[in-house]
């Protein structure tokens, strides 16, 4: 037998490792399949919506997580093409992934790719979209609560009784599950009149919003609370609410957060009053997490739901918050989730 | 049939303004405005609100960024080209304002010296690529507009940018959007009534009048329509045809880039988006304006009107609570009347 | 007299609206023979072609094919019942995307009964018995797009001979062909003529005509105001009728130059070319006059700028010309009016005065803003020297005739003092009519110019011009005096060397 170096060397690194590196060696045992070996292991983001804060922060999520466990992701990016998103699993799947997530879409589109990738012995999450598919953990901010806690803090300073413009634009999945919480209330509170519907997803969202709001508020002076479930509209609204100089006179309630609505919620005078969120960064480490999961031949659940949390102006204010960092750092329950979080997973820096 | 004038009566030329106008000619030429009219007249007895200067104000403001881009694009097409990147130009625009402050931190002026640079180089380039390299323009433009779409993210890593937000390396961006620079989207002027018109409708009007003026009364504009219409003749009667292209590309840059300096001082913020919707808005404005007056050719009266027409419309449907959805099918059902009206009434082939 | 006629119009009316367009033609058509149809625009040619090739219908009379009533209601009708319309748009009776073979045989592929599948060995066969017949040859596997003009112009009248036609109509078939192309083509009208075809010829062209005619029918204002049957033709009667007055030559006093403003030395415009040198003096109208495609208009934009010259000099005024841009020239007082005003003339958008003044916009501006009034001046001004039947210089372009629109092309470069105006091809499609105007004009406001126009038509250069330039193979070859012109040694200059069939 010949020994040549590169062996020496790597008899060499075992010796030391088993004498000196003894108890790190012994974590990364633990780790389940494939995750002894991470470097070998890939898993594809396919996303639908890309546009915006949230879903910056949602990638920068699944990046952490994806670095923590040392995996290779890939980044699909159908930027609301529905097809090419389906054609972007395909792709993902002749590539040979482990593991895919896939983050948002429409169920029709989905569906049979998912099953596809299922089919292909791939393991799959989605988060916010529902392929309809058994094998598939679902992702979910729990848009029912985010809708719910921003909903009863409006009853909480405004009472039970008034005027509401809503923004809302049907069709989509989050959205829509944040509408029947507010058609819940409504129902559950008489006192609340809707005199004012609108919405749209014309880019940029926040400018088309602040237009047709200007046509509502103009119409309907009388508005008191606007319930604008996606920060985007939020955003849109509060623009109007400023140029009809109706500040004083109107709240707005959001979901969602990002840095630049920290700074909207915080002008002085501001109309939009709360929001309620899910740290998109957070969601997008339990995407990971639970998919490593299945990975590793457990099961994260049906439904791994990452519970939100409710942001006032006057925390902010209070606590003097100005960007996500100071969010994550000064309200803990925003900074992370133990979601889908077993013994042996690695967990991306916390400061 | 060659000739059917010959055979009447020579008649002197007749003094400006003697020519008797029939009932059909009358219809062509005032049909459009009369459309305006009367449906501000419905909108103002329909809903509460919207025959107010406030509204009134508010519809122009709402289209100022299109009807602003819908200018350049109208110059373009007065040289017989097409511009698809005046979208993709403002977002860019945007982002570079929003660059410039928050991360270089850099006070408006250098801001807005920043943009229009960018706008009119780009310009430049694409009447560049159009003239010398033979590049059709819808080509040329499209390309442009992707390759803008792909660049405005290229800085910030795909992030938007508010003041305080994250770079890429994790540090946080000290810069602020500076209180000249915003109150180019929210400053307004007193009008009658104090605080009236946003500093937005101002720059709409100026330029509106600016290009009016140039195109119908200045010999160069006289010359970019002939360039537009038989760039031959033109050529073969002494016009530099290619400068003139090139000039309408810069032009169109220029507004461009104007419009997204409006729509980063009123959303505050530098959003990463295609500036697609911006873009169809804006061509749709300019071809209703074929439309206005009999014109039958692009001009950028009618492209204001155009403009206006539009806003006109959706803020009137916004106050009667319609649906968002329809606003596009309104929006597309205005174009196809007026394009068939230019087409077919008109009888000529405008391009 | 109408014995033995195969087609006869009696009393044909059509009116469009409050116009009287035709107002009671009587024709006949004999097989075998080319009864040519002059008229000025306007006449009622266009829509008499239009009424006997089924696209319009006549108001009033009668139409009679072979004895039998024929009232086309649409062009395939027509085109049945035995009369087919070779029109002016040679393109439009080809095909481009096919090829000739396929052209050729084109109708009969519509007909019923044909069978669902395409034999090209068949159509190639059937193709080939055509191309025989009519004496065509012509590569039958080539794209129409790639043959000349005038072949695709045979390539159309072929296919038309497939129906077995007992009338065709040619309208106006060599307006864009070289006198050698064109030659061939009546070659082809020979071989229609032998068969027994009634031919109706619509032309402008005098040269056509002579070689042509057998009997010749002028119409004015919708009525045939001459008929001219028994030979030798009288062409100058013919063409009096048609215009209602007379014109003749009468009018050429020819003028020597006084002092010279244009000279070129050596001037070398083509590589297939050799230089030449070239006077131009105040007060002379020069022609250069020569076959399609021997460098006239290459020779016309190397003055004006369009194309660098490659060797010589230039001089006018006295001091060196050499422009590299037509505004260069317009600066310096060359004007040209190009040839072709569809593609290098008019802008159609704009309207007569608009047309005018676009060269001159600066010279009507003060600090780049035009003015319009000091613009429709000088445009009514034009519109009454060259006599433009229009309603006002606010006029549309577009809705003038084709002789109204080159006179505002021409006005356009006489609105303002030239030292060097030259004009190629003013006269195409252009009625006579017009072309008088317009040569008037240009012949009374010469006196401080030089006058250059390119002229294919021999006719029209002997008409108007002083001097008579002869241009071959890129150079200027000879030199005659409109006075004392000797026509042989001026044929003999067109014709160059040994090309025979200058018309």
């Amino acid at each position: 037998m010949i020994f040549t170096r590169r062996v020496l060397g790597k008899v060499g690194l075992a010796l030391l490792g088993a004498s000196f590196l003894a108890p790190v060696a012994a974590i990364a045992q633990d780790k389940p399949a494939p995750f002894d070996n991470p470097g070998e292991v890939d898993i594809a983001l396919v996303r639908y919506l890309s546009t915006g804060d949230f879903f910056q922060a949602y990638l920068s999520g699944v990046e952490a997580q994806a670095k923590a466990l040392g995996v290779n992701l890939r980044v699909f990016d159908s930027r609301q093409d529905a097809a090419l998103q389906a054609d972007m699993v395909d792709q993902a799947i002749a590539l040979g992934v482990d593991g895919i997530i896939i983050q948002h879409g429409l169920t029709e589109s989905m569906k049979e790719a998912a099953q596809r990738a299922v089919d292909a012995g791939i393991k799959v999450v989605a988060f916010d979209v529902n392929v309809e598919n058994e094998a598939i953990p679902q992702i979910e901010q729990s848009d029912r609560d985010l809708a719910r806690l921003a909903l009863e803090q409006a009853i909480k300073d405004n009472g039970e009784s008034w005027k509401a413009a809503y923004v809302y634009v049907a069709g989509i999945a989050p959205l829509d599950r944040r509408d029947e919480t507010w058609r819940e209330f409504k129902e559950k509170y008489p006192g609340i009149e809707e005199v004012a519907q609108f919405g749209t997803l014309d880019n940029p969202i926040a400018n088309s919003v602040a237009n047709q709001a200007r046509s509502v508020l103009t119409a309907n002076p009388d508005v008191q609370v606007v319930f604008a479930p996606y920060d985007e509209f939020a955003k849109g609204v509060k623009i109007a609410v400023d140029e009809a100089g109706m500040s004083g006179n109107i709240k707005i309630y959001s979901a969602d957060i990002s840095t630049a609505d920290i700074s909207a919620m915080r002008e002085p005078g501001s109309a939009w009053a709360a929001t309620a969120a899910t740290n998109p960064a957070v969601v997008g480490e339990v995407s990971v997490r639970a998919l490593a999961m299945l990975l590793a031949g457990e099961d994260p659940g049906q439904s791994v739901i990452v519970p939100p949390t409710l942001i006032t102006q006057a925390q902010l204010n209070e606590q003097d918050i100005k960007n996500m960092e100071e969010l994550s750092q000064k309200l803990p329950q925003f900074a992370h989730a133990d979601v889908a979080v077993p013994a042996w997973m690695p967990l991306p820096p916390r400061d | 049939m060659s000739s059917d004038l010959v055979g009447k009566p020579v008649t002197e030329a007749q003094p400006s303004g003697g020519a008797r106008l029939s009932l059909r000619e009358l219809a062509i030429r005032y049909g459009f405005l009369l459309l305006l009219a009367g449906l501000i007249v419905f909108f103002s007895l329909a809903t509460r609100g919207f025959a107010s200067p406030q509204a009134a104000v508010f519809i122009l403001q709402s289209v100022s960024i299109t009807g602003i881009l819908a200018l350049g694009v109208t110059a373009t097409m007065v040289v017989g080209g097409f511009d698809l990147s005046i979208g993709s130009i403002a977002t860019s625009a945007m982002m570079a304002a929003a660059y410039v402050m928050v991360v270089m931190e850099q006070n408006a002026l250098v801001a807005v010296l920043v943009c229009l640079a960018i706008g009119a180089l780009v310009g430049l380039i694409n009447g560049l690529i159009i003239c010398y390299m033979r590049v059709p323009d819808l080509l040329a433009t499209l390309g442009m507009m992707f390759l803008l779409i792909g660049l405005q993210r290229i800085p910030t890593e795909g992030r938007s940018i508010a003041a305080g937000m994250t770079m890429p390396d994790g540090s946080t961006a000290a810069g602020t959007f500076s209180a000249n620079f915003l109150a180019l989207g929210r400053h307004r002027f007193d009008f009658f009534i104090p605080d009236l018109v946003p500093a937005s409708v101002v720059v709409l009007i100026v330029l509106a009048v600016l290009i009016w003026f140039f195109l119908e009364y200045t010999r160069f504009g006289r010359m970019m329509y002939a360039v537009g219409s038989n760039a031959r003749a033109a050529e073969f009667a002494g016009a530099p045809v290619k400068a003139y292209k090139i000039w309408a590309y810069v032009i169109s840059g220029i507004f461009s880039s104007i419009g997204g300096i409006l729509l980063a001082a009123r959303l505050g913020r530098g959003d990463i988006a295609s500036g697609n919707n911006l873009l169809l808005d804006a061509v749709a404005a300019a071809l209703i304006g074929f439309a206005v007056l009999g014109a039958a050719k692009p001009n950028a009266f009618g492209t204001a009107i155009g403009a206006l027409f539009v806003g006109v419309l959706l803020q009137g449907l916004t106050m009667m609570n319609v649906p968002y959805y329809t606003q596009d099918f309104v929006k597309g059902a205005v174009l196809v009347i007026a394009l068939v009206f230019t087409f077919s009434l008109l009888g000529r082939n405008a391009r | 007299m109408a014995e033995g006629a195969i087609f006869r119009i009696a009393g044909l009316g059509k009116s469009f609206g409050p116009n009287d367009v035709l107002r009671g033609v009587a024709m006949e058509l004999r097989a075998g023979e080319v009864t040519v149809l002059m008229g000025a625009n306007g006449a009622g040619k266009s829509t008499l072609v239009k009424i006997m090739s089924g696209i319009h219908q006549a108001d009033r009379g009668v139409m009679m094919l072979a004895d039998a009533p024929f009232l086309p209601a649409t062009p395939a009708e027509a085109m049945r019942a035995g009369v087919v319309t070779v029109h002016q748009n040679i393109n439009d009776g080809v095909v481009g995307a096919l090829d000739v073979a396929t052209n050729l045989v084109l109708d009969r592929l519509n007909d019923t009964g044909r069978g669902i599948f395409f034999n090209p060995r068949r159509v190639r066969r059937e193709a080939a018995d055509v191309a025989a017949r009519m004496g065509l040859r012509l590569d039958l596997s080539a794209d129409v797009t790639e043959l000349p003009l005038a072949d695709r112009q045979m390539v159309a009248i072929a296919r038309a001979m497939a129906h077995e036609p007992k009338v065709m109509i040619l309208d106006e078939p060599t307006s864009s062909l070289s006198a050698n192309e064109a030659a061939r083509l009546f070659d082809l009208i020979d071989r229609l003529r032998a068969r027994g075809v009634a031919i109706l010829y619509i032309s402008h062209r005098m040269s056509d005509i002579r070689r042509l005619a057998d009997r010749i029918f002028s119409l004015r204002d919708g009525q045939i105001v001459g008929r001219f049957e028994e030979k030798p033709l009288d062409y100058e009667g013919a063409v009096n009728a048609m215009l209602g007055r007379n014109l003749g030559r009468s009018g050429i006093a020819s003028r020597a130059a006084s002092r010279p403003i244009f000279s070129a030395e050596g001037l070398l415009i083509s590589p297939a070319g050799r230089p030449f040198s070239l006077t131009l003096g105040a007060g002379e109208v020069v022609a250069v006059t020569g076959l399609v495609g021997v460098g006239k208009t290459r020779l016309a934009e190397t003055l004006y700028g369009i194309h660098a010259p490659l060797g010589g000099t230039m001089q006018l005024d006295g001091s060196v010309y050499r422009p590299k841009a037509p505004a260069e020239a317009i600066a310096r007082g060359v004007f040209l009016v190009a040839k072709d005003r569809a593609q290098t003339g008019i802008v159609p958008d704009f309207n007569i005065y608009e047309n005018m003044s676009l060269p001159f916009l600066p010279r009507f501006s003060h600090f780049g803003v035009a003015r319009r009034r000091a613009e429709r001046a000088k445009a009514r001004e034009q519109i009454k020297d060259l006599k433009i039947v229009c309603r006002s210089e606010r006029d549309d372009l577009a809705t003038l005739s084709g002789g109204n629109q080159q006179k505002v092309t021409v006005a356009r470069w006489l609105s303002q003092p030239s030292r060097l105006l030259i004009l190629d091809e003013p006269f195409q499609g252009v009625d006579i009519a017009a072309r008088h105007d317009i040569a008037a004009k240009l012949r009374e406001s010469a006196a401080d110019r030089a006058t250059l126009l390119f002229l294919t038509e021999l006719d029209e250069a002997l008409e108007t011009a002083d001097r008579i330039l002869v241009m071959s193979e890129h150079t200027i070859v000879g030199e005659h005096r409109s006075a004392e012109v000797d026509m042989e040694r001026l044929l003999a200059d067109v014709a160059g060397r040994g090309i025979g069939d200058a018309a």
